[in-house]
C-alpha cells in the first residue's frame, strides 16, 4: 500500500474507533499523539472525520425504509439484494462495452501517406487534422491520421511538427524505438538512425522508449531537448535559444553557438550534395558560431578561407578543409 | 504558529470544499488513476504545512498553486515517469474558470452527492451505514441488530466510508479493490 493510501486507512480506522461509544480518554491520548506524528495525519483524519459528519445529514432527507433492505430479515434479504446488484453491474458495464461501438460506425478512416524530401529539400505538409509538419533535408515520413489516432512515422531524417490540438486524441510520432506523445504543441524530431533528438518549441512532450522490459517516459517542456540513442535518453534542461538555433532550419538556416567545425561541417552535408571534409583534428576543432545559408556551400567555405586562412580545394562532388 | 483547532476549522471549511474541484484538476493533469489520491493527500499535507505559519487569505488560489507545483515537481522529479503520466499543466488558466462553476455547488447539492455515494453502495454496506447514519445506532447496536460482529460492521463502514467519501469527491464511489496495471504495449510499426 503507498503511503497516503495506508494513512487514510489508520485514519478510518481512528475514525471508527473514536465514534463509538467506549472509546476511552487513554485512547484520545494515543490519537492525539499518533496525529502529531505528521501533518498527513491530520490531513486524512480532519478530512475523514468532517466528510463522515457531513455524510450525518443524509438523514433529513429522510430514506425511507421501503428504500431498504427489510429490517425484520434484513440477513435473508442481503443476499437477493446484492445478486440484484451485481446483475444491475454486469448490465451496466454490458452497456458501457457496447455503447461506443455504436457511435463508431462506420469503421474510422484512416488516411495514410508517406512523403519525402530530397538533399537539401524543404516542405510543408498540411494534414487532415489540421497539424502541419515541415519535412528537413533528406527525410522520409509516412501519416496514418484517423479520427481516434494520429500516428507518423519518421523513418529518417528531420521534421518541425506544428499539431493541432484535439481532445483526448494524441499526436504519437515514432522514430525507431522512441515513441513521441503530444496533445497539441511545437517541437521537432530528427532521426540519424539510431539517436533521436526532440526539440520543443512550445508545450510539453512525451518521449518513450518502446523497447525493453521497462518502457520508460520522460516529459520534456518549452525549451528542453532530449536525445535518445536506444534506450538512454538525456534531457538537457532548458534553453530557448539552442532550441531556437535547433530549429533555424526552418528558415534554411544553419544556426551554431561555438560548434566545432566537423559538427558544422557534418551539418552543411546533410543540406548538400556537395559534400564537405576537415582533413585534420586540430582544424576539426575550430569552434564556429554564427548563421549560415544551409544551401549556400560556398559562401561558408570563404567566410572560412576569410577569418581562418583555411586552404580550400573543391573537386566535382567535394570539397576538402585543411589548414594552409 | 497557528493552533490546531484554528487549522483543522480553516480546512475543513475552505480547503475541503474544494476537493471535488482539486480531484478532477489532478484526474486532468496527471494520466495515473492510481495516483490521485496520494497526490491529493500530499497537496493537502503540503497546504497544511504551510498554512500553520499563517492562513493564506485566498484558499482556493491558494491550494491550487500548491497543487500545481506539486504535479510539477514529481513529473520533474521524475524525469523518467511511468507511461501514461502525463501533464499539460499549462492548461490551468482555462481550468481555473471551471473551479468557479464547481464551487457554487449549494449545500444542497452536497446533500445530494452524499445521497447518491449512499444508493451506490453494495447492499450489506449500505445497510451498516445506514442504520448507524439513520438509525443511530452504535457499530454494537448495528451488529447485534443484524446478527453479525463489530469487526464485520467496522470493516464494512471502512469500505463504505472510502466509496462515499471517493463519490462526495466526484469519483464513482465503487469500492475498489486493489488491482495491478500493466504498462501499456505499444505497436511501433504500422
Amino acid at each position: 500500500m503507498r503511503r497516503q493510501e495506508a494513512i487514510e486507512d489508520q485514519a478510518l480506522d481512528w475514525l471508527i474507533r473514536r465514534n463509538a461509544p467506549d472509546w476511552t480518554q487513554e485512547e484520545q491520548v494515543d490519537l492525539d499523539a499518533w496525529l502529531d506524528e505528521a501533518m498527513a495525519h491530520k490531513a486524512a483524519f480532519w478530512r475523514a472525520d468532517h466528510l463522515w459528519q457531513q455524510a450525518d445529514r443524509i438523514r433529513s432527507l429522510g430514506i425511507e425504509h421501503e428504500d431498504r433492505a427489510d429490517d425484520q430479515e434484513p440477513r435473508r434479504k442481503w443476499w437477493p439484494a446484492a445478486i440484484a446488484a451485481s446483475l444491475i453491474a454486469a448490465v451496466g458495464i454490458g452497456g458501457l462495452a457496447v455503447a461506443p461501438r455504436f457511435s463508431d460506425q462506420p469503421a474510422p478512416q484512416v488516411q495514410q501517406a508517406r512523403f519525402d524530401t530530397p538533399i537539401g529539400g524543404r516542405r510543408v505538409v498540411p494534414l487532415v487534422d489540421g497539424s502541419k509538419v515541415e519535412l528537413n533535408t533528406r527525410t522520409v515520413l509516412r501519416t496514418a491520421v484517423g479520427q481516434r489516432k494520429r500516428d507518423v512515422w519518421l523513418d529518417s531524417g528531420e521534421a518541425f511538427f506544428d499539431v493541432a490540438h484535439r481532445d483526448g486524441e494524441p499526436f504519437v510520432v515514432h522514430a525507431g524505438r522512441q515513441t513521441i506523445t503530444v496533445l497539441g504543441t511545437k517541437f521537432s524530431v530528427r532521426r540519424d538512425k539510431d539517436r533521436v533528438t526532440v526539440n520543443v518549441l512550445e508545450g510539453r512532450v512525451r518521449v518513450e522508449d518502446g523497447e525493453g522490459t521497462m518502457g520508460h517516459a520522460a516529459i520534456i517542456t518549452a525549451g528542453d531537448t532530449a536525445i535518445s540513442h536506444g534506450a538512454s535518453t538525456l534531457i538537457a534542461a532548458k534553453s530557448e535559444e539552442r532550441v531556437e538555433s535547433a530549429l533555424a532550419w526552418r528558415d534554411g538556416m544553419l544556426s551554431f553557438d561555438q560548434a566545432p567545425l566537423t559538427k558544422v561541417v557534418a551539418e552543411f552535408n546533410r543540406y548538400n550534395r556537395v559534400q564537405l571534409s576537415v582533413t585534420d583534428t586540430a582544424t576539426g576543432r575550430i569552434p564556429i558560431g554564427g548563421s549560415f545559408q544551409a544551401s549556400s556551400v560556398d559562401s561558408f567555405t570563404r567566410l572560412l578561407h576569410d577569418a581562418y586562412g583555411l586552404k580550400v580545394e573543391r573537386s566535382e562532388t567535394t570539397i576538402k578543409i585543411s589548414r594552409p | 504558529m497557528i493552533e490546531d483547532d484554528e487549522l483543522n476549522a480553516w480546512f475543513v471549511r475552505e480547503v475541503l470544499p474544494l476537493e471535488r474541484a482539486l480531484t478532477s484538476y489532478i484526474r486532468r493533469n496527471w494520466r495515473v488513476p492510481e495516483d490521485v489520491l496520494e497526490l491529493r493527500q500530499d497537496i493537502y499535507e503540503h497546504s497544511l504545512i504551510g498554512a500553520r505559519r499563517a492562513l493564506p487569505l485566498n484558499a482556493r488560489a491558494y491550494v491550487f498553486t500548491v497543487a500545481r507545483n506539486h504535479l510539477i515537481n514529481n513529473a520533474k522529479r521524475a524525469r523518467i515517469v511511468p507511461i501514461d503520466t502525463m501533464a499539460d499543466l499549462d492548461a490551468m488558466h482555462r481550468d481555473i474558470d471551471m473551479f468557479e462553476a464547481e464551487r457554487a455547488l449549494t449545500a444542497r447539492d452536497e446533500l445530494r452527492h452524499a445521497k447518491e455515494g449512499i444508493d451506490k453502495l453494495p447492499p450489506k454496506c449500505r445497510e451498516i451505514i445506514l442504520l448507524q447514519k439513520v438509525d443511530g445506532m452504535t457499530d454494537r447496536e448495528a451488529a447485534a441488530s443484524l446478527g453479525v460482529s463489530v469487526e464485520t460492521v467496522r470493516r464494512q463502514i471502512k469500505l463504505g466510508m472510502k466509496a462515499l467519501f471517493d463519490h462526495m469527491a466526484g469519483g464513482s464511489g465503487r469500492i475498489v479493490r486493489k488491482s495491478y496495471r500493466r504498462s501499456a504495449d505499444h505497436e511501433v510499426l504500422p
